[in-house]
């Protein structure tokens, strides 16, 4: 069963358009990360990435940052410094925040990436499926 | 006609198919090319990796893993980068080095991409299946990146040491060339585009004009009242058809002037549809129906074998059907009947035009003997058309005195003896054979020969009564006396053998509408007028009226031959007789009993009261008359 959801997850990474594969990646780390909760409040440092959000179930994109349940943070270097959950929708943000983040999606060499940092996971008491656990990297 | 329609098509089919080889050759020459491409790039990115293995060899100690040198020394990771990228072009898109760990995840070794580079040990997602290949191979792989953006093919050759995969080098090429071969065969597909959508184009404009031409062909062979075919359909039908295969029926609606004149023409025209209609309902498919004239159809019926009765069944149920039927018009109900006449072996005509004249002749004598009535042409089969005469044989038998009369005795059944004969027409053929008249007379009906036929008969009757000094009878139509030319050459025979006319009686043929009965009347009157007797023949079928009796001078009732000869088995033909003879007494009209065939029937015929009598079993006909008068015995014996 694991094998073929990890089957199921390599064919999200490679099949379909970008911004498909996008939504269904995000889809996938938003449930994960927030399995329990009714609706996902989810802000956006890029307005061009709202319309993928918007498309996934639960989710609610959310103007202000002080309502949201995750930060995703594309062109952003500066973030308030409360404890949200932030994740990182570039290489570069991702190099920036990586000790502040859970993880972070970004394209490299056409491919889709995809990093949890097992630190901060754990300092917001996250625990990802066993389908993710590949994912996840202990040491940045 | 068709053979330019075959060249159209064989014309159009050769371009298609040539536009069609074009297209394929074109699109096989691309793949092709782009094929060979990748082959040229395949080989030279198999280049590259081998001097890049070296380089890295170069670069890494035999004894220390490539993971440790790379790590330890970042000199030697950016001289090995700097070295990699220039490899780089917009061809070779990333050039870079990965290793597995030991969790199986892809790391960065070197990367000496211009552009989304990675660093050092950090993670890179690949489809793992295909790299782990490296690893479990050690051989270079070459993998089609159908799903990823921006890249067509990535290149990995395994960096072995000590007979071990340390890392993987990886050439990714962009999908640049390729499309720019395809940007620049485009134009030529889009020509080939450009060309089956003209095509097609075409192609539908023929198939629309093909669908009117169809349309406005089929109009023109449709009578657009009936829905039926009509006499352009006839003429293209007769050229294919095959007269073996058909009987001819041609049908007529009775009265039908009366409907358009009582009703108006709408009732008419709705008469003539519904008719159509089951006409159409009783025929199969491969049977067609024309309308011919006005309420005229012509049906031409498909016969699987030679001989067929469907032209029998068909006719008789069609004929039912629409005497049940009742034809509503604004709700008045319209009863109608159809005569038809049938040609059942149009194959022994000359052509089928001839045929369907006979098939008209017929519905003549259909609807001279009272209409609603089918007329075979050769009724049970009897003859077959081939021995019938025509007009010129008929027209030459008369003109060599080839045509006689036999002469049948009528017997006056109280006294037993011969007291009458009645003249029956034959021709004798050039082989000198007698032929009875339904095989010469048709054929001349309505013709000045018939006339002339009327004419010989009388003057050898006339010839015979000189002779005998007996009374007898001929066979007249009523239209014979309504004919005017008929009439006066009756007329006229009769005043040249004015002494003999008292022993001449004209035997009617009871079997067709008076049309004008004044006229009738009144002609009549004028042949009794010379001592003329008129007899009314086989009373009691067909058009029997009892009303004649009140309307024209009949001196004799001749009882139909039909009821005679059911006498003994019929208790109904027994009682129509009986009222018949009675209604003749009252009259003080003679009865004539024809068809007495038995003993038996002579017997009933007598204890009924009929006066006289004729049939086989008291004479035949015979071409000759005795002149003494001869008792019932001997003109039967004679007969035999």
């Amino acid at each position: 069963m694991k094998k073929l959801i990890l089957i199921l997850i390599s064919a999200l990474f490679l099949s379909a358009s970008p911004a498909g594969k996008e939504r269904s990646i995000y889809r996938t780390i938003l449930n994960a990360i927030f399995p329990d909760k009714a609706v996902i409040h989810v802000w956006l440092d890029n307005p061009k990435k709202r319309a993928i959000f918007e498309k996934i179930r639960r989710v609610k994109v959310v103007k202000d940052h002080k309502r949201a349940d995750i930060l995703i943070l594309y062109n952003s270097f500066d973030v308030p410094a409360d404890n949200k959950i932030i994740f990182a929708d570039g290489y570069l943000v991702f190099e920036h925040f990586k000790n502040r983040l859970v993880g972070g999606f970004y394209w490299q060499k056409g491919r889709p990436n995809l990093v949890f940092i097992k630190k901060n996971l754990k300092d917001h008491n996250i625990s990802l499926p066993p389908t993710l656990k590949e994912y996840i990297e202990d040491d940045m | 006609m068709k053979s330019i329609s075959r060249i159209y098509f064989f014309l159009i089919a050769s371009i298609v198919a040539s536009v069609i080889y074009l297209y394929y050759g074109v699109t096989t020459t691309n793949v092709k090319l782009i094929k060979n491409l990748e082959e040229i790039f395949v080989v030279q990115a198999g280049n590259f990796a081998e001097n890049i293995e070296e380089e890295l060899k170069k670069h890494a100690a035999p004894d220390k893993r490539l993971y440790d040198v790379l790590k330890e020394n970042a000199a030697v990771r950016n001289e090995l980068e700097h070295t990699l990228s220039a490899l780089v072009t917009p061809s070779f898109k990333y050039v870079y080095v990965l290793y597995r760990d030991d969790k199986g995840k892809y790391r960065y070794l070197l990367d000496g991409s211009k552009e989304d580079k990675g660093s050092f040990d950090q993670k890179l997602d690949v489809d793992k299946q295909k790299w782990n290949r490296c690893y479990e191979t050690k051989r270079d792989q070459v993998l089609m990146q159908n799903n990823l953006e921006g890249l067509w093919i990535t290149y990995l050759k395994p960096v072995v040491r000590n007979n071990s995969v340390e890392g993987v080098i990886a050439i990714d090429f962009s999908t640049r060339l390729p499309s720019t071969i395809a940007q620049a065969t485009r134009p030529l597909e889009n020509i080939f585009i450009y060309i089956f959508a003209a095509i097609g184009i075409l192609l539908l404009i023929l198939l629309y004009q093909t669908v009117l031409s169809i349309k406005t062909k089929k109009e023109s062979i449709i009578d657009p009242l009936t829905s039926t075919y009509n006499r352009n359909f006839l003429r293209s039908f007769l050229k294919s058809i095959n007269p073996a295969r058909y009987q001819i029926m041609m049908l007529d609606i009775d009265h039908f002037k009366k409907i358009n004149d009582n009703f108006g023409h709408k009732a008419g025209d709705l008469v003539l549809r519904e008719v159509a209609t089951a006409i159409k309902n009783e025929l199969r498919e491969k049977d067609r129906i024309i309308r011919f004239g006005g309420e005229e159809f012509l049906i031409f019926l498909y016969k699987q074998k030679k001989e067929c009765l469907a032209a029998q069944k068909i006719s008789k149920r069609l004929k039912e059907s629409i005497e049940k039927r009742i034809f509503m018009y604004e709700n008045t109900p319209i009863h109608i009947t159809v005569s038809i006449g049938i040609t059942s072996n149009p194959e022994h005509f000359k052509s089928v035009p001839d045929a369907i004249k006979r098939a008209d002749e017929m519905l003549y004598i259909a609807k001279r003997e009272g209409r609603n009535k089918i007329i075979f042409d050769n009724p049970n089969q009897e003859a077959p058309v081939s021995e019938k005469k025509t007009i010129s044989e008929v027209k030459e038998a008369i003109e060599e005195d080839r045509v006689i009369c036999h002469y049948q005795p009528i017997v006056d059944l109280k006294t037993e003896q011969v007291v009458k004969y009645e003249a029956l027409v034959r021709m004798i053929d050039k082989d000198r054979k007698t032929l009875l008249p339904y095989l010469f007379l048709e054929s001349i009906a309505y013709t000045n020969i018939y006339t002339d036929l009327t004419k010989r008969i009388l003057t050898i009757v006339f010839n015979q009564i000189k002779l005998h000094r007996l009374p007898i009878s001929i066979n007249l139509n009523i239209s014979d006396i309504l004919d005017n030319k008929i009439f006066t050459i009756i007329v006229d025979e009769i005043e040249d053998n004015i002494q003999l006319a008292k022993w001449l009686v004209i035997e009617l043929l009871e079997n067709e509408h008076i049309s004008n009965i004044e006229n009738m009347r009144e002609r009549l009157l004028k042949l009794k007028s010379y001592g003329v007797k008129i007899a009314i023949d086989d009373f009691g079928s067909g058009f029997s009226n009892f009303s004649i009796f009140q309307d024209l001078p009949i001196d004799i009732l001749k009882i139909d031959g039909s009821l005679i000869k059911d006498l003994d088995s019929s208790k109904i033909a027994y009682s129509i007789t009986e009222s018949i003879t009675h209604f003749a007494k009252k009259l003080e009209i003679e009865s004539v009993a024809e068809f007495i065939h038995s003993e038996e029937i002579l017997r009933i015929v007598k204890d009924i009261g009929i006066e006289e009598g004729q049939g086989f079993y008291l004479g035949k006909p015979s071409d000759s008359i005795k002149s003494e008068k001869r008792s019932l015995k001997q003109a039967s014996e004679i007969s035999a």
